[in-house]
């Protein structure tokens, strides 16, 4: 009877949520079925994928042993976390810098105009800016070679082998390319401020370094936990845009930009290996999942109003 | 109430599996729909080989007509051509009177190639006949199960085949003792070398006759260099460098993607790993330097631009190449070059399994019908008409012919694959007007009197190194080709790599090789 | 909600002394200008002449106008133009079948009444948290949907994005009065009728954000066309992008185009690569000015209410 009087009052729910959970269910939760492959050695003398699948080698965790055993998995764990430990340093500093001081520019044009400009990077896709990188970087034609190198009279570097130069590229590509979206959310957070405040501050002689510091960041700061946060819970993923297209796929640079995205991307695309690409990408989740639960239990304890979950 | 709700969850979940389940039925036909109506530039010919059906049913006396009718799936490395859709119709005509099938060509970017080819097995899809080859993971694909065993196909349905390709061929072929590629039937000897820009060579000046090695065209590609900037002097890329298989006469015993190579112009049967054979190291540092001067493009490490597509684009002056007699000629028609390219030969000719296992089709264990499959390869090894048709498309169309001599016609350009060692039996091709009339018979001259490498018929079977050999794999991702086009430091980064290398299992990988190879010559 | 920067910065009377002023310009003036300069670099370096540039590189300004890499680049006008209509199609139909799909989820989940609000919505979030990697993943498109190299393989994978349905959710439930939700209910509406003249109505700023940024996602990806597309038909603008950098063999295979610039040796790879980049940026960068202004406002919705 209870089924019934729940369909008939939540019937209508249950249509309306249905395109959405079957995208959800086979997009997402069908592959969670598939990790298992993780644990097999597949072969293929089947036609059918299910039943090389049933019938493939159960290798328990030969796969992940192999995994840690070449030093891939410590260089893909170090890249991954340490890049983007930097990029929610850099996404957090320099956007709430350049909020703040395009908020005290005397001219609105010139405001507008200037955020205009930063945030277009934002909206090209890693191919264009990938491209881009190539105009200033490819060795022989490259406007840094050619114009820029030539002017303090060095000698031109071929870049996509320049292991040591790309630990800067790469923080430096992805801070321009985001630092537009994170200004413009920290500036709408600014304009939120009440303008009392200010004027409070200025009839009690508070100078604008003394705002800055005591007015607008303090309340910035849950906007800035807010989105610190959103990144950390993604920290073990790394942007496969960036890592893949900008480094353009040299094998020399790989010690410096392969991450777990283009490791499990090309265990599996390149050399055929479903098992140990799906061991990386496991050991992606699960470590991720750990970690998303850590910060935000840390975050609770802190200040649960600021906890996603 | 607690129970309630969850029943209405188990209800509800069972209603969506059903759903899923319908849809995923119905969208493969959406697909097959939209296909349909998106196809308004390409390949109209599905549609078209389903309406001849319908019209006209196979004749009841034709042997093919107890067959039913199949598609056959067919993928090769090659440039996709213009006119691909107009050939398969024309061979379906004939296919359909012969095995009552039709073709489907897939195929795929020479660089995209092996990348795809993985896709294509890991993600079992359904392909009739994949080309393969010792230097295109032959054997490592053999250990996925991906081919099927073709000894019990090879005697009903390719007699064609048994009874005019050289034995040599098969045997040169087998792993473990079975065939699971029918090579094509071609050259079987080879040789290495590098073709050049004729015509820029000439107009420069450049003395070409002297050059015997490597080393010699240090001199040329300078001369190039210094009246012609605009220009690359030898453009290499993954796969196609001086370190080549077929210019160093590495004999990798089977599969190029496994290390343990000995020389095949050599009698010494030691197998060694690739930094521990001198000629390796040597010519990386020859080409190193070449890099450093200039010499090759830049991009080498990173491009995937095919070096024949390279060279088609035209600011390129050499670029190496596996050669035979007319090798330049072949490629002039393919690449729209007429009377523009010529080859040197750079190393001593040889033969081994490296041929013999070059060039080979192999049928999928995806494939529904592999006696039709078996059936195809038996056509392209003896059906003069099929088997031409799919290398230079139609006669009047593509090319004309007198004889034996095809002369490129207006449209050649929209069909040329280029892929006639792949397909069959090249001995049954016609000859463009630019080669050499008598090009078969040189061909045989050719295959007279080639360094016989001492692994010759011994196929590595990697089964037992299998996790050390995908490993591998990804570490000379990293460091082979940059080294191989020159364009990192070769003493600073081939003991890096070495090292990554050992560190993988490499030695065990030798040792095994070496093993088994003492075996099969002991044996023998 | 107003833009940003369409308000005034400051107080007058507490504004920046006019050094600190002339120092944040110029720091954003030098910004601004790097930022700029590689898509200047690239629109210049297409405008060269190829054998300037072989000899002597990428220059900022070119010693002659050549407009050769373009007309190589539009003799193939066919193939960029099927091209921008896959990306067009997929954008359009992926981001309108996106919105009203989640937002079709996330209304129940948002309605405090609804007794399995609570499972639907770890349902959806979970999906954030945890997944089953790139192999499976792939399998299942394949193998399953059969939706190998076709376009509707390009939408699928980001109709839903559990981020945006939370998002919306919270819109719904902290916006929307459910006091409206509850007399409509007793005039007799039903839950179809009050979602779409009632709640949709009411959201269409989140609504608008959220479309603006699936726009962007669909138009930007290129990932799936590199899994999933393997004819030349179903090349998204941004995968032909992709493969005219690495691979300059896909314009060259096209022999129409070889021949109306003059027989293969005289294929400008250098700055065609560049022309067609500009190609594809182009449009982008006259659709800005609009999409930046409601991006902007989206943001600072996006912001204000979490």
């Amino acid at each position: 009877m209870a089924i019934r009087s729940n369909l008939r009052k939540y019937g209508m729910f249950y249509l309306m949520m249905l395109p959405g959970f079957l995208i959800l269910l086979v997009n997402n939760y069908l592959p969670m079925a598939g990790i298992v492959i993780a644990f097999k050695s597949m072969t293929y003398q089947h036609s059918n994928i299910l039943l090389n699948f049933v019938d493939s080698e159960w290798v328990g965790l030969e796969n992940f042993k192999y995994l840690f055993k070449t030093s891939d998995a410590w260089i893909i764990t170090r890249n991954t976390l340490l890049y983007n430990s930097l990029f929610i340093v850099l996404n957090l500093i320099i956007p709430v810098i350049f909020a703040i001081m395009l908020n005290e520019l005397r001219s609105k044009f010139l405001a507008r105009f200037h955020q205009s400009i930063i945030f277009l990077p934002y909206i090209l896709s890693w191919i264009v800016v990938s491209y881009l990188v190539y105009g200033l970087l490819h060795d022989k034609n490259g406007f840094v070679n050619t114009t820029i190198l030539p002017a303090f009279g060095v000698d031109p570097v071929q870049w996509y082998f320049k292991v040591e130069a790309w630990p800067y590229i790469m923080p430096l590509v992805n801070t321009v390319k985001n630092v537009g979206y994170y200004m413009v959310i920290y500036m709408a957070a600014i304009i939120g401020i009440d303008d009392e405040y200010y004027e409070a501050a200025t009839i009690d002689g508070a100078n604008k370094w003394q705002q800055i510091m005591k007015i607008t960041i303090p309340l910035l700061i849950p906007v800035m936990i807010i989105m610190t946060l959103l990144q950390i819970g993604r920290i073990f993923y790394a942007d496969f845009g960036l890592f893949y297209q900008v480094p353009k796929e040299s094998g020399p640079l790989f010690p410096v930009t392969n991450v777990i995205d283009t490791y499990v991307y090309r265990t599996f695309i390149a050399m055929g290996d479903s098992g140990l690409s799906s061991a990386a990408g496991l050991y992606q989740s699960t470590v991720g999942f750990i970690l998303v639960f850590l910060s935000n239990w840390f975050v609770r304890r802190i200040d649960k109003d600021s906890a996603l979950f | 109430m607690v129970k309630a709700k969850k029943s209405a969850l188990v209800l509800l979940m069972l209603a969506l599996a059903l759903t899923l389940a319908l849809s995923a039925c119905g969208k493969s036909d959406d697909k097959e729909e939209t296909k349909k109506e998106e196809t308004t530039t390409a390949s109209t010919d599905e549609t078209k080989a389903e309406d001849t059906t319908k019209t006209e049913p196979a004749p009841a006396e034709n042997a093919a007509a107890n067959l039913k009718e199949y598609k056959l799936v067919f993928t090769y490395p090659g440039t996709p051509q213009k006119d691909e859709a107009v050939i398969e119709e024309a061979a379906n005509k004939i296919l359909k009177e012969k095995i009552n099938a039709t073709i489907d060509l897939q195929p795929i970017d020479w660089t995209a190639w092996e990348d795809k080819v993985n896709l294509l097995i890991a993600s079992r899809e359904k392909v009739d006949i994949f080309f393969t080859a010792q230097w295109s993971k032959y054997a490592v694909n053999v250990g996925k199960n991906a081919f099927l065993d073709l000894k019990p196909l090879l005697e009903q349905y390719g007699k064609d085949i048994t009874s005019t390709l050289d034995p040599v061929f098969l045997d040169g072929s087998k792993i473990n003792g079975i065939n699971y590629g029918v090579p094509t039937d071609k050259e079987l000897a080879a040789q290495g070398g590098i073709v050049y820009r004729k015509d820029i060579a000439d107009e420069l000046g450049i003395d070409m006759s002297k050059v015997k090695t490597i080393a010699d065209l240090d001199a040329v590609f300078a001369t190039v260099k210094a009246k012609r900037p605009e220009l690359t002097p030898l453009y290499l890329l993954k796969g196609e460098t001086f370190d080549s298989h077929y210019l160093g006469n590495f004999d990798a015993l089977g599969d190029t993607a496994v290390p343990g190579v000995i020389l095949k112009d050599s009698t010494d049967t030691t197998v060694k790993a690739s930094y521990d054979q001198q000629r390796y190291v040597d010519t990386l540092k020859l080409t190193r330097d070449f890099f450093t001067k200039g010499y090759i493009n830049s991009d080498a490490a990173t491009t995937t631009t095919m070096n024949t597509e390279a060279l088609k684009a035209g600011n390129v002056f050499a670029i190496t190449q596996s050669l035979k007699p007319g090798k330049a000629k072949e490629l002039e028609t393919s690449l729209g070059l007429g009377g523009k390219l010529e080859q040197i030969e750079l190393n001593e000719k040889t033969v081994s399994t490296g041929e013999t296992a070059g060039s080979m089709l192999a049928i999928s264990t995806t494939s529904k019908d592999p006696a039709r499959a078996m059936m195809f390869i038996n056509l392209l090894h003896s059906d003069k008409e099929l088997n031409n048709l799919l290398n230079f498309g139609i006669e009047g169309t593509h090319y004309t012919r007198e004889g034996e001599i095809i002369t490129p016609a207006a449209k050649a350009a929209d069909y040329s694959p280029g892929a006639a060692w792949m397909f069959g039996n090249q001995f049954l091709n016609y000859v463009f007007n630019n080669e050499a009339p008598d090009k078969w018979d040189q061909f045989r001259k050719f295959n007279e009197g080639p360094k016989v490498s001492p692994g010759l018929g011994f196929v590595f079977n990697s089964d037992p190194v299998k996790a050390e050999v995908s490993a591998i794999v990804n570490i000379d991702r990293q460091y082979q080709t940059a080294l191989e086009t020159g364009s990192v430091d070769v003493d600073k980064v081939l003991p890096e790599y070495k090292d990554k290398l050992i560190k993988a299992g490499v030695e065990k990988i030798v040792a095994e090789k070496q093993k088994q190879l003492n075996e099969y010559l002991a044996a023998k | 909600m107003e833009a940003p920067v369409e308000r005034a910065p400051s107080k007058p009377v507490n504004s920046l002394s006019p050094v600190g002023d002339w120092t944040i310009k110029i720091i954003f003036f030098i910004y601004s200008a790097l930022c700029i300069f590689p898509i200047l670099l690239l629109v210049m370096v297409s405008l060269s002449n190829e054998s300037d540039v072989i000899v002597h590189g990428y220059k900022f300004i070119p010693t002659k106008i050549d407009l050769s890499a373009y007309k190589f680049v539009f003799s193939d006008w066919e193939s960029i133009a099927r091209a921008y209509g896959v990306s067009a199609f997929v954008t359009v139909v992926g981001t309108a079948l996106s919105l009203i799909v989640m937002a079709l989820y996330a209304y129940p989940i948002s309605r405090p009444d609804f007794p399995q609000r609570k499972f639907f919505t770890f349902f959806v979030f979970f999906t954030m948290l945890f997944n089953g990697g790139l192999v499976p993943w792939y399998l299942i498109y394949v193998r399953f949907l059969h939706l190998k190299d076709s376009i509707w393989s390009l939408i699928l994978p980001l109709v839903m994005s559990a981020f945006f349905v939370l998002i919306i959710r919270t819109f719904f439930s902290t916006t929307i009065p459910a006091a409206i939700i509850e007399s409509a209910k007793i005039d007799g509406a039903g839950e179809m009728r009050i979602f779409f003249r009632i709640v949709l109505p009411l959201s269409t700023p989140v609504l608008a954000t959220v479309a603006l940024f699936s726009t962007l996602n669909y138009w930007n990806d290129w990932f799936l066309s590199l899994v999933f597309i393997t004819t030349e038909k179903n090349y998204s603008l941004q995968y032909v992008m992709y493969k005219t950098l690495t691979n300059i063999q896909y314009l060259t295979q096209h022999s129409d185009a070889i021949a109306h610039i003059g027989g293969a040796t005289k294929f400008p790879s250098e700055t065609v690569r560049m022309a067609m980049a500009v190609v594809g940026i182009g449009p982008i960068i006259f659709a800005y000015p609009f999409f930046q202004k409601y991006f902007v406002k989206g943001l600072t919705v996006g912001a204000v209410k979490g």
